[in-house]
């Protein structure tokens, strides 16, 4: 496969998705932007995970730390849009540079288990601060600047440009940097990188991509509840990333669409979609281990010969 | 503050902490000799509460003995599960990417969640008060089933503890944790020990499930804070450490239950301020040793 043919499939992707509201009613309109901010979520985790190394079982909390910052600086204090957000990525910035200096003293599974404890440390303020998050019931009331079909667009726009900016940060040094990291750290700092740096920038890069992806959802939804801040929604992260394939930025992107994909077909056809989400997923782990981009590759690859 | 009270939240917090005990052990366990992270841990703790409900209140009958027997009947029945599992689902992915056994557990807590809704229905399932399960004493009640699960929670410990130090099998499973390599060039039949492994863990969540059900209400998606919070047990008594677990049962149970009463913003957040702090400053936690990837 050529170097070059990740850009044009995730070119060609984004132009189907630029079309697909034509031919889809309100409700997968919605769907989809759900997909895809998932799938930039996705990407995000995957600058940290697959690029750099670092499994984070805790990446639900920048999410939350957008979607919240958001929605409090909209709903409970009455900000401007702009100041809003301002204030979300201000919180994101916070909650990153703190929880990722901390969990940067270790990798693996202590690493895992840091940011999983961050996160729930997270989870549990949310909870019990109900006159800030609204505790279980979250935050009501979200305004959308707009209908759901500009809205979709919008969501695309700036998914695109940052799965994009994605791709093309994997390629230079800094992105270059990431996987000497992953690959050999010692080996990198031979060479002269500053490794916990590396490590940090991934950290803080990935957290405002989970962030962003947290901003545009709250809107959407018009509401929030604490469950974007449970750990299953970060194993959820974790999940869509792998069955698209850590090795590419195309990969987690697709991963994110199809975990929306499935989710949506198996609810048509069931009240028992987890079921099917299950077994399709464990399918995967036989049939597909580097994750259906892998798949596509190998396909790719045969059909060139 | 009232010393009433004080004794009751004391038999809570050790109540919970024998439920929280009986998860972790076998968490525990599975990561120490194979290093899976189960999170699939929590959904087979759930099958254990919805086998000894079926035994006890669909079948036999409220009493202490059909109790008794529903423990029994998830032990097996968990336990199996856990076997049929591992032989089937996880033994071809040993030596691959530890990716593939994460989405695998993760697809296992989603289709068990399923199959508990079709099974038993979405809604909770109330268990009615054993007779029996609090006696008075003078002006006191004292929890019966509670110092019975605190009973069972020392037994167990105790077992295990027996069993690994004492027995050729438990003494292999040891080995195995230290190093897998070594414990095989030595004649250790890796393979069957990682299906005992597994089941072993699981049997101890499905009777963690079993003991629990009469106070926590069977629900669908009941494993997934427990799960959680077992984590959090075995990184601060250290993973692959039954000692460990227990100790860190203890922490947790008791932290949760007096933060409730004395400082109720913090009831959860204790809990993991003190893993972090754990992993931060001895992240073998206090009685384990070091666990790198195996590759």
């Amino acid at each position: 496969m050529r170097r070059d043919a990740e850009l044009y499939s995730l070119i060609l992707l984004l132009g189907v998705l630029a079309v697909a509201p034509l031919f889809s009613t309100q409700y997968t309109v919605r769907l989809l932007t759900v997909g895809l901010l998932y799938g930039l979520a996705a990407v995000g985790f995957n600058l940290l995970y697959g690029y750099t190394g670092l499994l984070s079982f805790g990446h639900a909390m920048f999410w939350s730390a957008g979607a919240y910052g958001l929605s409090i600086g909209l709903v409970r204090l009455g900000l401007d849009p702009l100041q809003s957000i301002g204030l979300a990525f201000l919180l994101t910035l916070v909650v990153a540079l703190a929880t990722g200096y901390l969990s940067l003293r270790h990798t693996e599974i202590y690493f895992a288990m840091l940011t999983l404890a961050f996160a729930q440390l997270i989870y549990a303020l949310i909870i019990k601060l109900r006159d800030i998050t609204g505790g279980d019931e979250g935050i009501y009331g979200i305004p959308r600047p707009m209908g759901l079909g500009e809205y979709y667009y919008l969501v695309l726009a700036i998914v695109a440009l940052l799965v994009l900016l994605a791709w093309w940060i994997v390629r230079t040094p800094l992105g270059l940097g990431f996987q000497a990291v992953r690959d050999n750290s010692s080996r990198a700092a031979s060479v002269g990188l500053d490794v916990s740096r590396v490590r940090l920038v991934s950290y803080v890069i990935s957290a405002l991509y989970l962030s962003v992806a947290g901003m545009l959802y709250a809107p959407l939804n018009r509401a929030i509840t604490p469950d974007i801040a449970f750990w299953t929604f970060s194993a959820i992260i974790v999940i869509m990333t792998i069955i698209g394939g850590v090795r590419r930025v195309a990969g987690a992107f697709i991963g994110g669409l199809i975990f929306i994909f499935i989710n949506i077909n198996a609810m048509r056809f069931t009240e028992f979609w987890q079921l099917i989400l299950g077994v399709i997923l464990a399918i995967l782990v036989y049939l597909a281990p580097e994750g259906v981009s892998g798949i596509v590759e190998k396909v790719v690859r045969r059909v060139k010969g | 503050m009232d010393i009433n009270l004080i004794v009751v939240q004391t038999f809570n917090a050790l109540f919970y902490a024998s439920i929280l005990f009986l998860i972790s052990s076998g968490l525990s366990l599975i990561y120490g000799i194979m290093r899976i992270l189960n999170l699939s841990h929590g959904a087979l703790y759930m099958v254990g509460a919805y086998v000894t409900y079926t035994v006890v209140i669909l079948w036999l009958g409220l009493d202490w003995f059909s109790m008794v027997l529903g423990y029994v009947a998830s032990i097996l029945v968990v336990g199996a599960l856990g076997i049929l599992v591992e032989r089937i689902l996880l033994k071809p992915l040993y030596g691959k990417s530890h990716d593939l056994q994460l989405l695998l557990t993760f697809a296992l807590i989603l289709i068990l969640d399923d199959m508990v809704k079709m099974i038993w229905g979405p809604e909770y399932r109330a268990f009615p008060r054993l007779p029996g399960f609090s006696i008075p004493v003078g002006e006191f009640q004292v929890p019966i089933y509670f110092v019975f699960t605190l009973l069972l929670g020392f037994s167990v410990a105790i077992v295990l503890h027996l069993f690994f130090t004492r027995t050729t099998v438990g003494k292999m499973i040891r080995a195995m944790t230290y190093s897998p390599e070594v414990a095989s060039a030595l004649g250790v039949n890796t393979d069957r020990l990682f299906a005992l492994s597994f089941g072993l863990g699981a049997a101890l969540a499905g009777l963690a499930g079993g003991v629990a059900v009469p106070l926590y209400t069977a629900s669908p998606g009941m494993g997934t804070e427990i799960i959680v919070l077992s984590f959090a047990v075995i990184v601060i008594g250290g993973m692959g450490s039954i000692k460990g677990a227990l100790v860190g049962s203890l922490i947790v149970g008791f932290s949760r239950v007096f933060m409730v009463m004395l400082f109720p913003v913090m009831e959860i957040a204790l809990i993991y301020i003190i893993m972090a702090l754990i992993l931060l400053v001895k992240p073998t936690g206090l009685f384990g040793m070091e666990m790198r990837e195996r590759r």
